[in-house]
């Protein structure tokens, strides 16, 4: 069997996790790879612009029909360009527990041998914010994901859930669990976002995998149930999210990043207000791109 | 008798809340303790107790089937629904081994039954939540038994996942007719057991009780009969029943109407003081039912005091020296008999007093020690299942009568009681039968309590029958030392040899974490 690249893409909620991941799906898919997307997130609408903007059933409530009678033809969809779509599913908001759910149904898909029967040449597990619990570190637990990439802005909330994701890999790393591979910087409108991002990869000896800048286009296609690789497949963002494509699946650097201790991370932290102080005093200079 | 003020330190019960606190917030208590009692009441004065963790753990179980569970299924015209995997609800079978052995005639009731249903909690309800199972199983409860009231216990899976039990009982409250009441017992919550019954006198106090019609100056409340055997149940009624008072035994197949009168008995009276502290505190702050905590009718002088307790709480003083004098007549002089018996072996032995390993509880290490005293035997050494706070000012009087003795806080770990045993060398080691560790030793070997269910009267503990009884029960294990000799001579120690050299029986207790 040829090897499977898969790969675990995390990120604060809203951050834009399912839109870059979604991009990046249907990039990889136009560039003729046999593509498969799993959404790790209660919420169940990490593939809806790859399906028409329609929400597919999930792993967990199939599972709830009948254990036994589910086969694996019933939970995976195709989206567009023939990309194989899975949502895992989850409890309504405040019942139930989605860690555990998240863990049932990547088990679930482990079990059928699903990736054996679909041959992808890629596979993206699409997961919820933080690494809140042991449920949410499943994709990056030993044997499933090889390389994790977080999605984040060069909002200070948003680096603080990727460090938290540093914490994760570095102790799963230990016991054989996946490596990072990039920090994938999301809605950049000012060179100075780009300063933190790089300055937050280079104090915690990690990567940039690419910058993707803010766009209206993107939201646009999102309104219409698509990608932007669907919606606009010759605008300059589709470009962007291709090249992304192209070098994540290229990307062969994993390692094991250096999550900041709190209190370092803080200090880091207030070091870019003063800085950003400074710069905007410089406006209208060197600061917007 | 405690202050009954909201500021007050002893104002501990808050029914408006979900639950009681764990005895390791609201007390301080410990599951593992090595030294002597007067170093374990400094520490206890100190707040310094806590729990630890082992490195090696012989056995445990957990707040919802450290008996718990058997208690409330021994509850009449009720139901009890076991909201979690079906594994936590098996404990409740146990009452069948508990209680089978007592027979009708002597009062086990004959309408009862085991209620016992659970939601059988699978992968599915872990993730989606079980809201809706646990009302189904409500409603069936209702349909199967029609009982007066539905115990819900709740478990860890329950209390991981975050279920809401009271939007549940809330919900469907109106529709049925019995009372429904949620106990929040998860097992993650606490390692000392006594939180589970505090958590269950929660909900009796929150759901269960009802506000007096009229006072019942005759009713006295006593709680916990569990770790007592039957015998020990008619004891204290026919004392009681001499002084025209009647008993309100719960929770041991008490019916719902003996837990809705709880608020107009005259007083709360304990056997063992750390199980019925939580019920006695509420009945008090919201009902003003006075209670005392100590002492438990344990040993002929303790009963007196007691009885005397009592007594001031339902007008009874006068005819309770009555009572004490006419019982003294027939018991002192069985006593005496015993003392000099122990004595007579004590002067065969060398002329050093007999010396007790006492495998206690936290309540009978309060009780039990000043019964050994009158007996003419002592005890250098003592082990109790857990200790907090709750027992202070009994400790220290415990061991201004009786003097100090080290102190081994364990639960349930054969391998250190053993080791205790082995250092120590006792003339005689109690042990529980759901704890001993002792049974293959040079010397005698002896029961605690009886498993709970011998219905028969040597296995009387309470009162004065009981310290006839328990003193005459000491005696005869004295006697014949064959099974230990034979034990030991046919089968090894089930622990290695280094670790009995070791100083310190906690040797695994990881100090400190």
């Amino acid at each position: 069997m040829k090897k499977i690249k898969e790969i675990a893409i995390y990120g604060k909620g809203g951050i834009g996790k399912s839109t870059t991941t979604s991009n990046i799906s249907a990039a990889l898919s136009d560039a003729g790879y046999n593509v498969m997307q799993i959404g790790c997130d209660p919420k169940s609408d990490s593939t809806n612009t790859l399906t028409g903007g329609k929400s597919i059933p999930t792993v967990l409530e199939s599972l709830r029909k009948g254990r036994g009678a589910v086969k694996v033809e019933d939970v995976i969809f195709d989206g567009f360009n023939g990309i194989h779509c899975i949502e895992a599913g989850g409890p309504e908001p405040g019942v139930g527990c989605a860690g555990r759910g998240i863990i049932t149904a990547v088990e679930f898909l482990k079990q059928e041998n699903v990736f054996e029967e679909y041959a992808p040449d890629i596979v993206l597990y699409d997961v919820l914010g933080d690494v809140v619990c042991g449920g949410f570190a499943m994709p990056i637990r030993e044997g499933v994901a090889d390389q994790v990439y977080t999605v984040s802005s060069a909002d200070f909330m948003a680096i603080y859930a990727a460090n938290n994701l540093f914490k994760g890999i570095k102790k799963y790393s230990v016991g054989g669990g996946a490596l990072f591979s990039g920090i994938i910087a999301n809605s950049i409108t000012f060179s100075a976002q780009k300063d933190i991002l790089n300055d937050f990869a280079q104090e915690t000896e990690s990567t940039i995998a690419g910058f993707v800048p803010r766009s209206l286009s993107v939201t646009q296609a999102e309104l219409s149930g698509k990608t932007t690789i669907e919606a606009n497949p010759d605008s300059e963002q589709a470009k962007v999210y291709k090249k992304l494509a192209n070098d994540i699946y290229e990307n062969k650097n994993e390692y094991v990043p250096s999550p900041l201790e709190s209190e370092k991370l803080k200090k880091w932290a207030e070091s870019w207000s003063d800085k950003l102080i400074e710069l905007k005093k410089q406006e209208k200079g060197e600061f917007s791109i | 008798m405690a202050k009954n003020e909201k500021d007050s330190e002893d104002y501990i019960v808050e029914l408006d809340k979900t639950t009681c606190p764990t005895r390791e917030q609201r007390a301080n208590g410990t599951n593992v303790y090595f030294g002597k009692a007067s170093e374990l009441l400094e520490d206890a004065k100190k707040g310094n107790l806590k729990c630890t963790e082992r490195g090696f753990q012989q056995s445990g179980g957990c707040i919802l089937n450290f008996y718990l569970s058997v208690r409330v299924s021994t509850i009449r015209d009720a139901a009890i629904i076991f909201n979690g995997p079906v594994g936590c609800s098996h404990a409740a079978l146990s009452y069948k081994e508990l209680y089978g052995h007592i027979p009708e005639s002597l009062g086990k009731p004959t309408n009862y039954n085991l209620n016992w249903l659970t939601t059988n909690l699978g992968e599915d309800d872990v993730v989606f939540g079980a809201k809706e199972k646990l009302i189904e199983a409500i409603k069936e409860a209702e349909k199967r038994y029609n009982p007066k009231a539905i115990f819900i216990l709740t478990t860890c899976v329950t209390g991981i996942i975050g279920e809401d039990i009271e939007s549940a009982v809330n919900e469907i409250q109106p529709e049925i007719n019995a009372t429904i009441v949620p106990v929040h017992c998860e097992g993650v919550r606490s390692k000392i057991m006594q939180t589970g019954y505090d958590a269950f006198w929660h909900g009796v106090l929150k759901y269960l009780v009802k506000k007096p019609k009229k006072k019942q100056k005759d009713l006295v409340n006593i709680a916990s009969m569990l770790s007592y055997a039957w015998q020990d149940r008619l004891e204290i009624q026919r004392l009681l029943g001499k002084l025209d008072l009647r008993v309100n035994f719960i929770p041991e197949f008490a019916s719902v109407e003996d837990f809705e009168q709880l608020a107009e008995a005259a007083v709360t009276a304990p056997i063992c003081p750390t199980y019925t502290d939580y019920l006695s505190r509420g009945l008090h702050q919201y009902f003003d039912v006075p209670f005392f905590m100590y002492p438990s009718p344990i040993g002929i002088i303790n009963t007196d005091e007691w009885l005397r307790e009592i007594a001031k709480y339902t007008g009874k003083e006068k005819e309770v020296e009555i009572l004490i004098a006419e019982e003294h007549k027939k018991w002192v002089p069985k006593m005496k008999e015993i003392r000099n018996k122990f004595k007579d072996i004590e002067i065969e032995r060398g002329g050093k007093k007999l010396d007790v390993l006492g495998s206690l509880g936290q309540g009978r290490l309060v009780t039990q020690l000043p019964f050994f005293d009158e007996l003419g035997v002592k005890s250098t050494s003592a082990m109790a299942q857990d200790f907090d706070n709750i027992l202070i000012n009994e400790l220290e009087d415990v061991i201004d009568k009786v003097g100090d003795f080290n102190v081994m806080v364990n639960t349930f770990q054969a391998a250190e009681q053993l080791h205790i045993t082995e250092q120590t060398k006792p003339d005689m080691a109690l042990t529980c039968p759901f704890q001993g560790g002792a049974w293959k030793r040079e010397g005698t070997v002896s029961r605690l309590h009886s498993l709970r269910g011998d219905p028969r009267k040597w296995s009387t503990q309470a009162g004065y029958a009981g310290a006839i009884a328990y003193g005459n029960f000491l005696l005869q294990a004295l006697q014949n030392e064959s099974l230990q000799r034979l034990s030991k001579e046919h089968t090894g120690v089930s622990v290695k040899k280094w670790y009995l050299n070791q100083p310190d029986p906690l040797y695994f207790a990881e100090k400190g974490k």
